[in-house]
């Protein structure tokens, strides 16, 4: 196991080198600088605003919605903002060109709106279901972590 | 560190959910890493289909394989973006995490594990930001799409192989059991300290792979025509002229004036020998009416008829072999490269290869190549040259 270990180890290095080779050698000097500005604006755009904003949502979620709701609640946020993350391009559609309607050819903001009541009225019908089950108590008291 | 910045940074002993478990991380991380896979298995496909020249040649059957594989490749990117959000936030904490007091070696190994982790992360975030942007043409950065996207995947497959070698005693351990499991947990996260939180594990691992599901959902009808109506982000409707969305109009490419003159003509050339064909004698040669899709490295894809002569008839009338590699050249004198394409062998050969002059019963539309473009099975979209003017045979 120990050596299995070492040699993935060494297999994924050698990997990842090849890919920093290929990545210096195809590109201009600016070039290289906007990739490493992107790398960089990622992982602080991940820990240090989303996953500040996911916190602080938690904690709204525990202070501020009925017991019976959190569980269907915090369901529906997970699936409803993953999914707006992943489709930022195509609701900005800055892509969009005028010579060809074929490209980004949805009404995006309305298929948004559609996916988003189809989440409410899913959290609101789990959150009656709950309460009509008489279990409102199944969802914990307040903690301080979400 | 500094004791001010020290209370700002919160300790890892602050998070007390037990969701935030290597139990769930390595449930969620186990399906991260597949998806993963495909996209760097498929990316490798689609980057050497687009090799001019190919020491094994790329087959030409099944003609839908870069449908299928390109698909793919989006829409396993698009479900990775819930599953790398659920498995990020799972390992949050240990981001707080000390490097403990100074000792050569493992302070040696903490530091390059911490730092094959950073690389992960941030080749990871950067891969699926930027493919999504691409997919839905957007360029915000002056770097090279293409060369990036491909050299990140090796960084990110390496980075991940490291990874998976570095935890692979936690995972198997956290596979191997139950996901309820607190033995690998922190302290702060375990019975009675942890708390329960608004979902169970199940329930949290339940939700990733319904968020997982939607996303795929949501953009796999630009490949998949029976999902169009549910894929409200697909990058396509899969409508355009004869029914087939386009990349590149012919206006953006600047051939109209030249496609649309009585002068133009179809060169065909063979060392010496050489030919110039108008369109009238192109379709005097046999026809051949062929269902071959039109699949795009950004992941779209739709299925066309297309009508006109096979490649390799054209080929007869200069006396070169069948399976001769060939240069293609389109009249688009504007617009993004793959102005000039290399039509290998194989494909020349293949029967359904057409240069076709018709789609859907209809003479070629502008958009989509007139007066004539190549279609074959099996291949890259931005190599099914549109516009065509000359097809030189290479030695």
């Amino acid at each position: 196991m120990r050596a299995a270990r070492a040699v993935l180890v060494g297999i994924g290095v050698v990997v990842a080198a090849y890919g920093f080779l290929l990545l210096w050698q195809r590109q201009r000097p600016d070039q290289l600088e906007a990739v490493a500005t992107w790398w960089i604006a990622g992982v602080v755009l991940h820990d240090a605003v989303l996953a500040g904003a996911v916190l602080l949502v938690g904690a709204l979620l525990v202070r501020r919605v009925p017991a019976a709701a959190r569980t269907p609640v915090a369901v529906g946020a997970v699936v409803l903002g993953s999914v707006t993350l992943a489709a930022v391009p195509v609701l900005l559609a800055y892509g969009r060109r005028a010579d060809n309607p074929t490209l980004l050819d949805r009404s995006y903001g309305w298929g948004w709106t559609a996916l988003a009541l189809l989440v409410v009225v899913a959290v609101v019908a789990a959150t009656v279901v709950r309460v009509r089950r008489g279990r409102p108590e199944s969802g914990p008291g307040p903690d301080p972590e979400a | 560190m500094t004791s001010r910045a020290a209370g700002l940074v919160p300790s890892p002993d602050r998070f007390t959910s037990r969701l935030r478990s290597p139990a769930v991380a390595a449930r969620v991380g186990l399906w991260l890493g597949i998806t993963f896979g495909v996209c760097f298995l498929t990316g490798l496909l689609s980057h050497y289909a687009q090799q001019p020249s190919q020491p094994v040649p790329f087959p030409t059957s099944p003609s839908w394989g870069y449908r299928l594989t390109q698909g793919l490749h989006v829409v396993a990117g698009t479900a990775a973006v819930p599953l790398l959000l659920v498995k990020l936030w799972t390992v949050y904490p240990r981001l707080f995490e000390r490097v403990g007091p100074f000792r050569p070696g493992p302070l040696l190994v903490t530091v390059l594990e911490r730092l094959s982790i950073a690389v992960l992360v941030a080749t990871a975030v950067f891969q699926l930001a930027i493919g999504l942007a691409n997919s839905a043409q957007w360029y915000p950065w002056t770097f090279s799409f293409r060369a990036t996207h491909y050299a990140t995947s090796f960084v990110l497959i390496g980075a991940l192989v490291v990874h998976i070698a570095v935890k692979l005693p936690v995972i198997r351990r956290a596979l191997g059991a139950d996901v309820d499991d607190e033995s690998q947990d922190r302290e702060s996260a375990r019975s009675p300290r942890g708390t329960q939180g608004v979902l169970s594990r199940r329930g949290l691992l339940r939700t990733t792979w319904l968020a997982a599901g939607v996303a795929a959902l949501a953009v796999a009808g630009q490949s998949v025509p029976g999902l169009r109506q549910v894929s409200v982000f697909g990058v396509r409707s899969g409508d355009g002229p004869q029914g087939i969305p386009i990349n590149g109009s012919a206006a953006a490419a600047g051939v109209v004036p030249a496609v649309t003159s009585e002068a133009w003509r179809l060169s065909v050339s063979h060392g010496e020998r050489s030919v110039e064909l108008s369109r009238d004698d192109l379709l005097a040669m046999p026809q051949r009416t062929e269902t071959l899709p039109i699949a795009c490295v950004e992941g779209w894809s739709a299925s066309g008829t297309w009508s006109g002569v096979r490649v390799r008839d054209l080929l007869a009338l200069v006396d070169a072999p069948a399976d001769s590699d060939l240069r293609v050249r389109s009249m688009q004198t504007d617009g993004p490269s793959y102005t000039v394409t290399t039509l290998q062998g194989n494909f020349a050969a293949d029967d359904r290869t057409l240069l076709a002059l018709g789609l859907d019963g209809e003479t070629l539309a502008l958009d989509h190549g007139y007066p004539c473009r190549i279609i074959a099975p099996n291949r890259p979209g931005v190599l099914q040259t549109k516009w065509v003017g000359s097809i030189e045979v290479l030695a």
